[in-house]
This record gives structure tokens, C-alpha cells and sequence, in this order.
């Protein structure tokens, strides 16, 4: 178990302040954060790069707060690989059992075994300025988990990535923690890494950590307006993804919201935007293929928009203009009709 | 029709570039094509300009190893920390750059003709005034700006993610820095090598002044030059300075070519 106690660091420019984490060996924690709010330092503290100003640093009840790196068997991928350019693939991803002193023999086996892991054997031979974003970021990645490390630190890993790409190497990163568990610490601005990837998530800003917990309960009750703003994730769910041979839907508690893109079997969230949810007393003969019927739980108007909290069982926040709203003349209480089509259903 | 205006900006600054190439071009054109081929040829089979060369080629070799002894470690510090006095630091390392040669030159010989340390230094045999070590010390004071600079650039241009990683790898500080971060400022490092060696062969202020300009005892190819140009022996001035165009040619070219984010 990695234990974060009290940790603080002023680099001048970002700074850590007083920050309590736990994570649990094999754990997969993604952190979260606006740019500044500190995720790195945190993560070059945990890796020893620099001692805290003050706090500890617990791995596996020993403290190694002031421990040099090379000491935690803690290692870290950054979002722009850091691959040592005067090196070959095969020699950056040797790198680390070269410093452990290994034979010759065992190092050559072992770089071969974990290139093979990560599809980038062929690469062996080529220097890092020659290799794509993406195998870049395969031989950084296979270069941290050569040394089986007892916590991998990843700082954006996919952010310099194209969609594709960034894709692909999320499920091999999700492979990875399910081959080898892992405990690892991951950085993103991105959510669906967050919900693909995180056993819990933890949310910083300005040097603190805000929230800690599993995605959807981060995301559906956010403890603050920073995260709730910051998360900005509306109508949120989880559920089982099921196809009884017509359709496939997502059960959420009971409520079947279909999606053609789910996969099934599988644990998924999902999302609609308000925006794209149709409210009315009728219910809709339409294409759409959700229609729920509920009571609207609370009105609150903002001005230009009137959000509404729609209770069908599970509640969904629908968003009409003013104009809208006053043409419909709703009020709380009112028993409405929710509808949304099965493509408006993001599911991840 | 649009009218065709020209670039009166374009064409201005662009001859003023061309015409500044052709001025120092045909100097040196100037310089090695005066005497014919085979004087420079046999001034340079001559005792006198193989004894400067050697001379040259000595000093310069070992003030520049000074240089890189005392400046990559310099660069390295100011490159990557910050503590206090580091501004007052890195303006007096730059100092030589900006100080003429001749009172860099009167400081080293006040520090070796008249203070205890110098003394104590020529106890032990170490004797500047004068003689060959003088020149080395002018080398190496008057150059240390350049190899310092460009270590220092070349060092800011690497990320220290890089050592940050290495040691996560394994390594201690110092193998973080000498397995990852120096082989990737070698090009820094040998442009640097090579300007401040190409600089300390053409060195002359400082060096006249610690070491005089004594025929055949500290007569290096810029001294060389000097003392034949003032007593009228054009052939051997001039075949001492088609060697040093020379040298200053390929040690620019290697510095444009390997420098990379190297900068003065």
C-alpha cells in the first residue's frame, strides 16, 4: 500500500499542499485536475525525485520519504515519453535491469518478453526518433514495467496521442493492470480514461486532493462546485449492458436505456446530455428509442436556461430555453415525459 | 494590371548581407593567396612555424581540457539550480567575454608576478611568466566564457524528465547525468570542444602579455604572425595565418554543423 501523509512541496510556480492519499496495492487510481493543480509534483514526490517539504511517504509500511528513487522500485511514464534518444528501443527498455546489474542473457530475454507484451519487437532495433507517438509511448511504458515496479506512475500517458491511437493503447493499458495488478497512479485530463480505466479517482486543484471515491460517485456527487464545474458530467450512469436479441440496452437499477454501441455483458457508464433530452406531458410517438415517465423532482432557472430534475425511477437533469418552459407552464411535481433517442447514449 | 512594386526593404537588407560576405570572403582570399604556393609551402617546412604550431597546438589542448574540466560542471549547476547569487554568478563567468584580452592578460601576470599564490605556484615549478603554462592560463581564462555558454544552453535545452526517469530506473544522480543527460549534450559538447579550441589557438592579447612574445620559446602561431610581421618576414606572417583561417573554417563549420541547440 502506498500511504500519502501530510505531503507538501512549494516549487514556486505549482505546489503540493498537505496531501493525504492512500492506494491500495494493485489499485489502478486515476488523478484528475485542471492544468497547475499539481498531479505531477505529486507524482515526482511519490518517485522520489525531490523530498517533500514536509509529510511522509509510506510504500508497503516502510517510510521512504527520503529515500532516493532508485531505492522505491516506483517508476514513471511521462506524456512525452522521455525515451533516451542516444539509445535504441531495445537499450531504453533495458535500461533499468542494466542498472540492477542482470546478465546480459536474462536482460535480452526479458526486453523480449515485454516487447512482445506491447507488440513493438519488430521496433527493437530503431531509435526512439524514428517510432510514432504511439510505439513511443509502448517503449516508454514497457521501459517502467520491465522492472515489475511496485507502483507505476503515469503522467498523461495518452494526452500527446491521436484518438486512435490513444484508444488502442487505453485497453492495453487496462490488459496490463489486469495481467499484472499493478498499483498504478494515472494522470489525465481525459474522463473516459477516468471511467475505462480508474478503480477510484481522485479529483486535485490548486495542490489539494478535493475528492477521492469510485468515478460515478465522483461524478454524479461531487462534494464541491470546483468538481462539480470541473467534471461537468450531467446525467451519469452505470450499469450491466444487455441484449435480450432484439435490442441492447443498459439496465440501471430496473430502467433500460438502449444503445446500440454498448457492449455487451460488460459493466459500462453512460451519459446523456440534458440538451438532448425531449421533455413533454404527452408521451412522444417518435423514433426515439427512450421514453420514461416521471414526476419533475425541482425547477431551478438560470436565466437563459431552465434545468430540470426529472425523477423516472433514476433521475435525469433535462435542460429547456426559458421560452420553452414557459410555453409548457411546468411546475414541480408535474408527472412529464422524458425522451431521448438510443444514439444520444454515450456510453464508456 | 497590378503594378510591380519592389521590395525596397527585401533588396536593402539583403545586399547589405551580401556585400558584408564579400568584404570578409575576399580578406581571406587576401591573405592566403599574397605569397605564392610554394613560399607558404616552405614556411611552413620551417623550424620556426613548426615549433608555433606544435606550440599552438599544445596549449590549446590543454586549456581547452581545463575549460571542460571547469566549465561543464559550472554549466551543468547553473543550467539546472537555482541558488543564491546564481545572476552574480553567471555575469561574472561571462566576464572574459566582455573584458578586453590585454587587461585579462594584466590581471593573470599581477596574479603570478606579485602575489604570494603566484610565488607559491613557481616554488612548486609552475612558472607562467613568461613561458608556455602563461599561455594556457591566458587560454583558458580568456575562453572559459565560450565553453561555459554553450554548455550551459545546451544543457537548458534537455529536459531533466530525462534524469528524473533514469533514476527512477536505478541510477544515482550522478549516473543519471552521466549516462543520459551527457550523451545527449554531446554535440554541445563537442561544438564547444572545438570553439573553445579554435579561440585558444588564436589567442593573442593575454597571452602577450603573461607569456611575452619570445621567438621559439613562446612563439605560438598567432605570436608567430606578429613577431614576423613586424620585423618584415611576410611569408612566414602569412603562412602562420592561413593556418589559423584554416582552422577557424572547420571549426566553424563543425560548430554550425554538430551544435544543435547550442548557443553563445
Amino acid at each position: 500500500m502506498l500511504h500519502i501523509e501530510n505531503v507538501s512541496k512549494d516549487l514556486g510556480e505549482f505546489k503540493l499542499d498537505k496531501i493525504n492519499l492512500d492506494i491500495k496495492n494493485g489499485e489502478y487510481l486515476v488523478i484528475i485536475g485542471p492544468t497547475g493543480a499539481g498531479k505531477t509534483i505529486l507524482l515526482e514526490t511519490v518517485a522520489g525525485v525531490y523530498p517533500p517539504d514536509s509529510g511522509k511517504v509510506f510504500l508497503n509500511e516502510k517510510e521512504i520519504t527520503y529515500e532516493p528513487p532508485k531505492c522505491r522500485n516506483i517508476t514513471m511514464v511521462y506524456q512525452d515519453y522521455m525515451l533516451f534518444p542516444h539509445l535504441n528501443v531495445e537499450q531504453n527498455i533495458g535500461f533499468g535491469l542494466k542498472n540492477r546489474k542482470e546478465t546480459k542473457e536474462k536482460i535480452e530475454k526479458k526486453v523480449r518478453e515485454v516487447a512482445e507484451l506491447f507488440n513493438i519487437s519488430h521496433l527493437l532495433h530503431r531509435y526512439p526518433d524514428t517510432l510514432s507517438g504511439g510505439e513511443q509511448q509502448r517503449v516508454a511504458i514497457s521501459r517502467a514495467i520491465i522492472l515489475e515496479p511496485s507502483v507505476l506512475l503515469l503522467d498523461e500517458p495518452l494526452s500527446a496521442l491521436d484518438g486512435q491511437t490513444r484508444n488502442r493503447l487505453r485497453k492495453e493499458l487496462k490488459r496490463l493492470h489486469s495481467m499484472f495488478k499493478t498499483t498504478i497512479i494515472h494522470i489525465t485530463h481525459n474522463f473516459e480514461e477516468v471511467f475505462s480505466l480508474a478503480d477510484r479517482v481522485a479529483v486535485m486543484n490548486e495542490g489539494r486532493i478535493i475528492q477521492v471515491g469510485e468515478p460515478d460517485e465522483v461524478f454524479r456527487r461531487p462534494n464541491s462546485e470546483f468538481i462539480a464545474n470541473f467534471v461537468g458530467v450531467e446525467n451519469l450512469f452505470r450499469g450491466m449492458c444487455i441484449n435480450d436479441g432484439n435490442r441492447s440496452y443498459i439496465d440501471v437499477n430496473g430502467i433500460q436505456i438502449v444503445s446500440s454501441l454498448c457492449p455487451i455483458g460488460e459493466e459500462v457508464y453512460a451519459s446523456v446530455r440534458p440538451e438532448e433530452i425531449l421533455i413533454s406531458r404527452e408521451p412522444l410517438n417518435a423514433s426515439a428509442r427512450n421514453s420514461f415517465k416521471g414526476a419533475i423532482e425541482n425547477i431551478v432557472d438560470n436565466g437563459t436556461v431552465v434545468r430540470m430534475s426529472v425523477n423516472v425511477g433514476i433521475p435525469f437533469v433535462v435542460v429547456l430555453t426559458r421560452q420553452g418552459f414557459s410555453e409548457m407552464d411546468l411546475y414541480e411535481g408535474d408527472l412529464v415525459c422524458i425522451t431521448f433517442k438510443a444514439s444520444s447514449v454515450h456510453v464508456f | 494590371m497590378t503594378e510591380i512594386r519592389p521590395d525596397w526593404l527585401k533588396i536593402i537588407t539583403i545586399s547589405a548581407s551580401l556585400i558584408l560576405t564579400a568584404f570578409i570572403l575576399s580578406l581571406l582570399l587576401l591573405v592566403v593567396s599574397h605569397p605564392s604556393p610554394e613560399a607558404i609551402l616552405s614556411s611552413l617546412m620551417s623550424e620556426e612555424i613548426q615549433f608555433a604550431i606544435f606550440l599552438s597546438l599544445a596549449t590549446s589542448v590543454v586549456s581547452t581540457l581545463l575549460c571542460i574540466l571547469i566549465a561543464v560542471p559550472a554549466a551543468y549547476a547553473l543550467a539546472r539550480y537555482n541558488f543564491f547569487g546564481k545572476n552574480f554568478v553567471n555575469m561574472m563567468l561571462d566576464m572574459p567575454l566582455a573584458l578586453p584580452p590585454l587587461v585579462a592578460g594584466v590581471g593573470l601576470l599581477l596574479l603570478f608576478g606579485t602575489t604570494p599564490f603566484g610565488k607559491a605556484l613557481a616554488d612548486i615549478g609552475l612558472v607562467f611568466v613568461f613561458t608556455p603554462l602563461g599561455i594556457i592560463a591566458a587560454q583558458f581564462f580568456v575562453n572559459l566564457p565560450f565553453m561555459l555558454r554553450i554548455m550551459r544552453s545546451t544543457f537548458e535545452s534537455i529536459s531533466p524528465r530525462y534524469e528524473y526517469v533514469a533514476k527512477t530506473l536505478g541510477c544515482n544522480d550522478f549516473q543519471a547525468v552521466w549516462r543520459v543527460t551527457f550523451p545527449m549534450a554531446a554535440n554541445g559538447f563537442l561544438a564547444g570542444s572545438v570553439i573553445t579550441w579554435s579561440k585558444g589557438i588564436g589567442e593573442f592579447g593575454a597571452a602577450l602579455l603573461v607569456a611575452g612574445a619570445i621567438r621559439m620559446q613562446t612563439e605560438t602561431l598567432p605570436i608567430s604572425l606578429f613577431l614576423n610581421m613586424s620585423c618584415g618576414k611576410l611569408e612566414l606572417a602569412i603562412s602562420a595565418a592561413t593556418i589559423l583561417i584554416v582552422i577557424s573554417v572547420v571549426s566553424l563549420y563543425i560548430f554550425e554543423r554538430y551544435g544543435g541547440a547550442a548557443r553563445f
